[in-house]
């Protein structure tokens, strides 16, 4: 009789413990940014740092929308890619402004200078797990830097065409 | 106390009510010394309620399994199950459907010394499990924790995987009590381990039917039988119980 109730019982908690494995664990690396370092332009093996850099993405109708770094000194930026489909050519436009704090002081001499760029690719849908579905990379990677009277931005440099992961730099910007 | 007593009360009755079938003749000593009862052997049959059940209940299954056990000597049964199974699972993030037949055989042993001429199982065995399936990813959102660009992409594309197969193991315990002359109900627990599988491209197997959820973190997968089958008596064995005196 023992035994009955025994096998009972695990048969029972057997059939109540919980199932925890649909949870995307945080450590676990899904569609990864763009990350883009600067380079000095004229050391062209250096980092060199942005003076207070603020980067914004661009909509398609042109607007800027929120920060995305705002106002920091830095040699390296991460930036959010748009997806809109797999195998679909897509392009993300970011403005980006150093010296932002000229814009606000009392100086009139000098302005901040804003640069854009548009960095176009192929996102691609790999699997990842249950938990997490699928993440997007993106291959072919390609940038343009706009021209206008008075870029900061003198040339780049793609090191990575195929952004799958958050390691390295895929595109070097000289200034 | 008296909560005590009343959970008591109906945990016994529950016991008493399970196996009525083993709960008399303790005293029923016979004088002789040893007695000669007949034992059935032959082709049991039946069906898993629970997947039938189920199949009723839940949007997200439909299932049906037939299973048999043939007796070979007083404990020892090969036994097989044949069924087929289709099950819609998904989270926030991805929508799957597994559908396909499954064909399980092995052997069940009966650990359970039975009063006089009853013939009840808590049984320990083994199967070797086969499954032909399909796997179908209905829909997937794009996992990205930025959405600064409040573009999350949904694809509602029908991506399936045909022609898959898997090779498993399994460990069963169980037991069968008969509750009519011949008609018997059974539960059964049974832990699976996955030897070989069909990798679908950029996907992954996540509910095999016969083997259940392919959990994440392991090659493992558990399941539950609830049966009921009708014993086909073939011929009949003595059984010579020696009584102490």
């Amino acid at each position: 009789m023992r035994k009955f109730s025994l096998l009972v019982v695990l048969i029972i908690l057997t059939g109540t413990s919980c199932e925890r494995d649909d949870i995307c664990a945080e450590s676990t690396a899904t569609t990864p940014h763009l990350i883009i370092r600067f380079y000095d332009i004229n050391e062209q093996d250096q980092t060199k740092q942005v003076r207070l850099l603020t980067v914004n993405g661009i909509d398609d109708e042109g607007n800027p929308l929120g920060d995305i770094v705002s106002s920091i000194s830095t040699d390296s930026i991460v930036l959010p890619l748009r997806i809109q489909g797999e195998g679909i050519v897509t392009t993300s436009r970011f403005a980006l402004k150093k010296d932002s704090d000229f814009d606000t002081d009392t100086n009139d001499t000098t302005s901040s200078n804003t640069d854009v760029i548009e960095v176009s690719y192929t996102p691609e849908f790999v699997y990842v797990s249950w938990a997490c579905g699928y993440k997007s990379i993106f291959t072919n990677t390609q940038n343009t830097l706009i021209l206008d009277t008075d870029n900061w931005v003198f040339g780049y440099e793609i090191v990575n065409p195929t952004i799958d992961n958050e390691n390295a730099a895929h595109i070097i910007l000289y200034h | 106390m008296k909560t005590q007593r009343t959970s008591y009360y109906i945990i016994s009755l529950c016991i008493v009510m399970l196996w009525t079938v083993t709960s008399f003749s303790q005293n029923n000593a016979v004088v002789n010394d040893s007695v000669v009862y007949k034992l059935s052997y032959g082709l049991r049959l039946g069906g898993d309620l629970g997947k039938l059940v189920r199949s009723f209940i839940d949007n997200d299954y439909k299932g049906f399994e037939v299973n048999g056990d043939y007796r070979l000597t007083k404990k020892l049964f090969l036994a097989g199950e044949l069924g087929t199974e289709e099950k819609t699972t998904s989270t926030d993030y991805l929508t799957t459907t597994g559908k396909g037949s499954y064909f399980k055989a092995g052997a069940d042993y009966n650990f359970y010394t039975n009063w006089l001429d009853m013939e009840n199982m808590i049984y320990g065995g083994f199967r070797a499990g086969i499954g032909a399936f399909s796997q179908t990813v209905s829909s997937f959102t794009v996992y990205n924790t930025d959405q600064y660009w409040h573009e999350q992409y949904t694809s509602d594309a029908n991506r399936e995987f045909k022609g898959l197969s898997a090779i498993w193991a399994e460990l069963i315990v169980g037991l069968k009590a008969e509750v009519l002359n011949h008609l018997y109900v059974g539960l059964n627990l049974q832990i699976k381990g996955m030897i070989t599988q069909d990798e679908p491209g950029n996907f992954a197997n996540i509910w095999v039917p016969g083997f259940n959820k392919i959990y994440d973190s392991g090659r493992f997968g558990v399941g539950f039988g609830y049966n009921v089958s009708y014993l086909i008596p073939i011929y009949k064995k003595n059984k010579v119980v020696t009584q102490p005196e």
